[in-house]
């Protein structure tokens, strides 16, 4: 089995098999022999020789999270055989960004109308979560195209507040 | 004594006294909000309130309620924790004039301790050194730049009624003002009622160090040394420690005598901190604040002198004796706290609301957890994001550091972000283990970070370790794909060679 495992940016081909408990696998030329030990179903203690890897792995939206040791790893598994294209696309093209809500809160104030033009760093909007206030600012000068919440609004992580292009 | 007592917070503090009242063999009372009904604080009372919905305005914040609540069960006393009620003279006065016994300071105390500029003028009074600012609520915000201008940048704006790092905002220079003003004004509205702010001038590389004192009812005032809580984010403390590691005895004596003076000149009563800023160079020390109640960081003191502070504050509020006198305090070896927070670190610490999937608790000689979770629990959007804290204790500040960094390494909690990673790394540090602590701490330490792991190959076991996440990832996809073509039943067209590799982690599955 061919899978390609993404992490922080780069792709590491990967070929495993797994018989029974045992896993081979090769990455880069390195090859793995590993027992698996099962401590739950998203828990595995994998052996390579005396070595123990207590492996946790949580799943998120399209990521893996790996707990392993004190480390955190976010790896997206591709897998060729079942790639479909609706894995790319959806992002805004010509560079522009979005401010994104980085967890759910309520909208207290936004600073910025549409077409109003903005530099980096400027506070966009402010989010207002577990009795904190954020400043949601832009990563790029630019124009606002779009603002998508008003003050009092209720929003979730992962919404798009506002477009700057 | 009292029989039964009333907490009126939740999460790790509300444990905290739970604790103690169990300790002192009185009954302690939870109150709750709908989104703590099943809370681990809850299951450890004896008896348990609702308050009403969520939002802390309608349940941990409501006086009424929680006055009501402490009726109807019966309770002697309440415990405000630190946070919500703990220093609203309101709640204290309600308290009493409800025959009940509030474990606080008198709320005259309270009110001058309250507001930062009145606070700021009680200290002048009793001779202790303030931070160069405005003594008077800022009026506008013309007066505001003028203020600014006066004291020259960098200058801090902090509401008049503030805590926790809330309404509070360094500015740089004037480009930032406007801006910072108006945030600080409505976050001090949100948070406080009052959005008045006051003007300071910015120290340079200060540390904040901290004086632990307590008073009873028949004049004894005493300290219990200090705590180093330098290593902030947004003017919130994150990592505690006492003592701090550029204390000698002759500065917490000047320190520890300047807070009971304060605490003296305000009839103070129960537990109390005095939180200085101190110049990193020159050693001198400026009065921030007094909070006046119960501090998050109250276990590095405990576990250094040995004295439990919640048994104290309700003894006192019970008409007793300080069980000690300031001779017979002790310091002895070294203690450090994190709190554990449900954030993430790497995305400049927004809050990480969700349930925890996997928690393993560290333990061990020295080691102390503080938790308000269990695994199971839903970390609500409505409160602090604090979960719990950890704290440390060994002989020397190194072997502190070394306890740390084995219990951090054990800590797992998965299913939010938390804090850990970022605190793995931290007492790692060079700057940290060499004790060179000041407020700018985590922006520096960000940097040399960024650096150092821009410069440094990957190790062998490091590569290994990577490889063996990887592996850890596919098995789990695969077996993931598994479970789903198992519930959608065989579909025709799938090779042979995928269903063999199923049947393989079946296989394994079952042993």
């Amino acid at each position: 089995m061919k899978l390609i495992a993404e992490l922080a940016g780069t792709e590491h081909g990967l070929i495993i098999k797994i018989e029974q408990q045992k896993v081979f696998a090769e990455i880069h030329g390195r090859n793995y022999e590993v027992e698996i030990r099962e401590r739950n179903e998203n828990h595995y203690l994998l052996l390579e020789g005396t070595r123990v890897f207590d492996c946790r792995v949580e799943q998120t939206r399209e990521k893996f999270t790996v707990h392993l040791d004190r480390n955190e790893y976010s790896i997206r598994i591709i897998d060729p055989k079942r790639l479909s294209s609706a894995q790319s696309g959806s992002r805004h093209d010509h560079g522009a960004v979005e401010i994104i809500a980085p967890m759910p809160g309520k909208v207290v104030r936004v600073l910025v109308e549409a077409g109003a033009a903005v530099t980096t760093g400027s506070s966009i909007l402010v989010v207002e979560a577990m009795k904190m206030q954020n400043e949601l600012k832009t990563p790029k000068t630019g124009t606002v195209v779009s603002v998508n919440a008003e003050p009092g609004a209720t929003v979730n992580a992962g919404d798009v507040l506002a477009v700057i292009e | 004594m009292f029989r039964k007592l009333l907490i009126a917070n939740r999460g790790e503090i509300a444990v905290r006294v739970i604790r103690a009242c169990r300790d002192l063999a009185i009954s302690p009372i939870a109150v709750y909000s709908e989104a703590d009904a099943a809370a681990v604080h809850v299951s450890l009372a004896d008896e348990a309130v609702l308050l009403g919905p969520s939002p802390s305005s309608e349940s941990y914040l409501s006086i009424p309620k929680i006055v009501a609540a402490a009726l109807k069960a019966g309770a002697e006393a309440i415990h405000p924790g630190y946070g919500f009620l703990a220093e609203n003279p309101d709640f204290a006065r309600a308290v009493v004039e409800a025959g009940l016994t509030f474990i606080g300071p008198r709320p005259e105390a309270m009110e001058i301790m309250g507001s930062k500029t009145t606070a700021r003028r009680a200290a002048m009074q009793a001779g202790v050194p303030i931070v160069p600012g405005t003594v008077e609520p800022l009026a506008t915000f013309s007066q505001t730049k003028e203020l600014a201008e006066q004291f020259g940048y960098p200058v801090m704006l902090k509401a008049a009624a503030g805590g926790g790092g809330k309404g509070m905002r360094l500015v740089h220079s004037y480009d930032e003002l406007l801006s910072a003003f108006e945030t600080a004004q409505s976050e001090a509205a949100a948070a406080f009622g009052d959005s008045s702010l006051y003007l300071e001038k910015a120290i340079d590389r200060p540390r904040h160090i901290e004086i632990q004192v307590f008073a009873d009812t028949f004049g004894n005032t005493v300290h219990l040394g200090e705590r180093e809580c330098s290593i902030q984010r947004r003017h919130q403390k994150v990592i505690e420690e006492c003592p701090s590691p550029i204390n000698d005895p002759e500065l917490r004596k000047r320190m520890g005598a300047a807070a009971v003076k304060l605490a003296r000149a305000v009839n103070y009563t129960g537990a109390g901190t005095v939180e200085f800023l101190v110049a990193g160079a020159t050693r001198e020390f400026y009065f921030l604040e007094m909070n006046t109640r119960l501090q998050v960081e109250h276990p590095v003191t405990e576990l250094v002198t040995g004295i439990d502070l919640v048994r104290e504050q309700i003894n006192v509020a019970a008409g007793a004796m300080l069980s000690f006198r300031q001779e017979e305090i002790g310091w002895h070896g070294h203690a450090i706290e994190c709190r554990v927070y449900a954030e993430d670190a790497e995305n400049n610490f927004v809050p990480s609301p969700g349930r925890i999937s996997y928690l393993r608790v560290p333990s061990g000689p020295g080691v102390r957890d503080d938790s308000g979770v269990e695994l199971g629990s839903d970390v609500s959007i409505y409160y602090d994001p604090m979960i719990s804290k950890l704290a440390v204790w060994g002989r020397s500040r190194d072997k502190a550091i070394d306890r740390l960094r084995t219990a951090l390494d054990e800590y797992a909690i998965d299913g939010i972000k938390t804090t850990l990673g970022f605190f793995r790394e931290i007492v790692r540090d060079q700057e940290f283990i060499a004790g060179n602590l000041d407020t700018g701490f985590i922006s520096r330490f960000k940097q040399r970070r960024d650096l150092a792991t821009a410069n440094t190959p990957e190790s062998e076991g490091q590569i290994r370790a990577r490889d063996l996440a990887l592996i850890a990832a596919a098995i789990h996809y695969l077996r993931l794909q598994r479970e789903t073509s198992q519930k959608t039943a065989a579909s025709p067209g799938q090779t042979r060679w995928k269903m063999s590799g199923r049947r393989a982690v079946a296989r394994g599955k079952a042993r």
